[in-house]
């Protein structure tokens, strides 16, 4: 398994996170899908990942991460993170707190 | 840098007079206190006790001279300097929930009270009944009023509330001015009309603000977002997603520079690019003091380790000049256009006055627009 491909994978998972009009079971099909985006990557290769975001794209990968702590699997808080760390670096406690105020969660 | 600590609780709100010789605060309880400048130090003047309840909002007149009060109890208070003493004059809001904030217009014939009976009570003086009034402004508001600001013309009043949104209302009293003429808000101005109203952002708003010419607002949110429309551009809205705590307050300095300063205890320099119709981050104005950096003995990097699991020098003490929130800033020299000092109070107990120029020369990135 090549970088480029998660790499891919993320951005594509990113991109096509459900918007305003979403059932629970989209919700979660994508929750889904990102967790397991997400604890694919290798440690490394995760701050490559979060700099190739923008600032909305840092926002939603901060909704996902908390989304992900809510319902733990076996491996995937350690993962999770290391990808917190990063994200919390390029999007402040800001991208936080927005996590906390969006009325419109993933 | 000039810092004051005058309490050790927080400053609920402050005012200043006109040749800002004198400063009128709510020292977290029913009263307001009024400190006079003597030489490097502040010496307490009056004491103004009339409010049931916390003083939530105090604001200056600078040509008459009068101050206005508002609070929990539910009233507020238009104070008259009578010889040495000031004299209250109670005003009936009609409201049933805690009052919020309150602003004198820029004529001074007008102030406006924001509270949680999700309204704003625009009150003017009735000669023939020699008492204050007041005109309700409701729809479309659907909670706590947090912040007023009034435009230059003194009809229109920007709100921000708690139901997440920004609006601007025409509060026309045609019992004390003339019609006003067109802005770019809008040209039928009757009152109540509501002129604009952001759409959603996902955070109480706690500070508005219009520039000095009054096409421009700008809001601070709980969701750490910092917004602008600009009337100029057709209302559209520039937002800026901060890496911040969330901003409590806001202040155009000039018409393309704001300061905002909220949780992160320090005031931030924020810049709207007209062309683009952007917002971005311009700096924190904070200059630290020179820390000693001494590294730590090996003792030191174990305690720290058995303490907060980490062996790194990040300071558990705030370098900034505030030691907790700033709540309120207030231009004090300049005007909104061309600002040349602000003040800044917070929960610290503590008041802070910047030079911007002071500023300028410390911060050599600050560039100020």
């Amino acid at each position: 398994r090549r970088t480029g491909e998660a790499l891919r994978a993320f951005h594509t998972a990113i991109r096509s996170s459900p918007g305003s009009s979403r059932s629970q079971a989209m919700k979660e099909q994508a929750q889904g899908t990102m967790l397991k985006v997400l604890t694919s990557f290798k440690s490394s290769e995760i701050e490559q990942a979060v700099n190739s975001l923008d600032r909305n794209g840092v926002d939603l990968l901060m909704k996902y991460i908390y989304k992900g702590f809510e319902k733990p699997t076996e491996n995937s808080s350690a993962i999770l993170l290391q990808w917190h760390e990063k994200a919390l670096a390029v999007g402040g406690l800001g991208s936080i707190i927005r996590v906390l105020t969006a009325r419109k969660t993933v | 840098m000039a810092y004051h600590s005058f309490l050790l609780e927080p400053i609920s709100c402050h005012a200043w007079n006109k040749d800002r010789t004198q400063i009128a605060l709510c020292p977290n309880n029913h009263e307001v206190h009024i400190y006079r400048k003597d030489g490097a130090k502040w010496s307490k003047v009056h004491e103004l006790k009339e409010h049931n309840g916390q003083v939530t909002g105090i604001d200056w007149a600078p040509e008459s001279n009068r101050l206005v009060t508002c609070g929990t109890d539910r009233n507020a208070y238009v104070w008259t300097l009578k010889g040495n003493v000031w004299k209250p004059t109670l005003v009936i809001l009609r409201i049933n929930r805690a009052a919020r904030c309150v602003k004198w217009s820029p004529k001074e014939n007008k102030f406006a009270v924001g509270s949680g009976s999700r309204l704003i009570s625009i009150c003017y003086f009735e000669q023939e009944n020699d008492w204050w009034v007041c005109k309700h402004i409701k729809k479309p508001i659907r909670s706590t009023v947090l912040s007023l600001d009034w435009h230059p013309n003194n009809i229109l009043l920007a709100a921000g509330s708690c139901d997440f949104k920004c609006r601007i209302f025409s509060a026309y009293i045609k019992e004390v001015e003339e019609r006003p003429s067109p802005t770019p808000w809008g040209s039928k101005m009757p009152f109540g009309e509501l002129m604009f109203e952001s759409s959603s952002s996902c955070g109480w708003v706690h500070s508005i603000c219009f520039s000095a010419s009054g096409s421009r607002v700008a809001w601070v949110s709980h969701d750490s977002t910092l917004c602008l429309a600009d009337a100029g551009k057709k209302m559209a809205v520039a937002s800026l997603c901060t890496e911040t705590l969330p901003l409590l307050a806001v202040t155009f300095i000039t018409e393309n520079s704001l300061v905002a300063a909220g949780h992160d205890c320090c005031p931030m320099l924020f810049t709207y690019e007209e062309s683009q119709g952007t917002l971005s981050f311009g700096g924190k104005l904070d200059v630290p003091k020179q820390s000693s950096q001494r590294g730590l003995t090996a003792r030191e990097r174990f305690q720290n380790l058995d303490k907060k699991a980490s062996s790194d020098t990040a300071n558990a003490t705030l370098d900034t000049l505030h030691k907790n929130s700033i709540s309120q800033i207030s231009v004090l020299t300049g005007g909104k256009d061309k600002c040349s000092q602000f003040c800044t109070t917070g929960m610290d107990g503590g008041m802070s006055i910047w030079d911007v120029k002071s500023l300028e020369s410390a911060l050599k990135d600050l560039k100020i627009k």
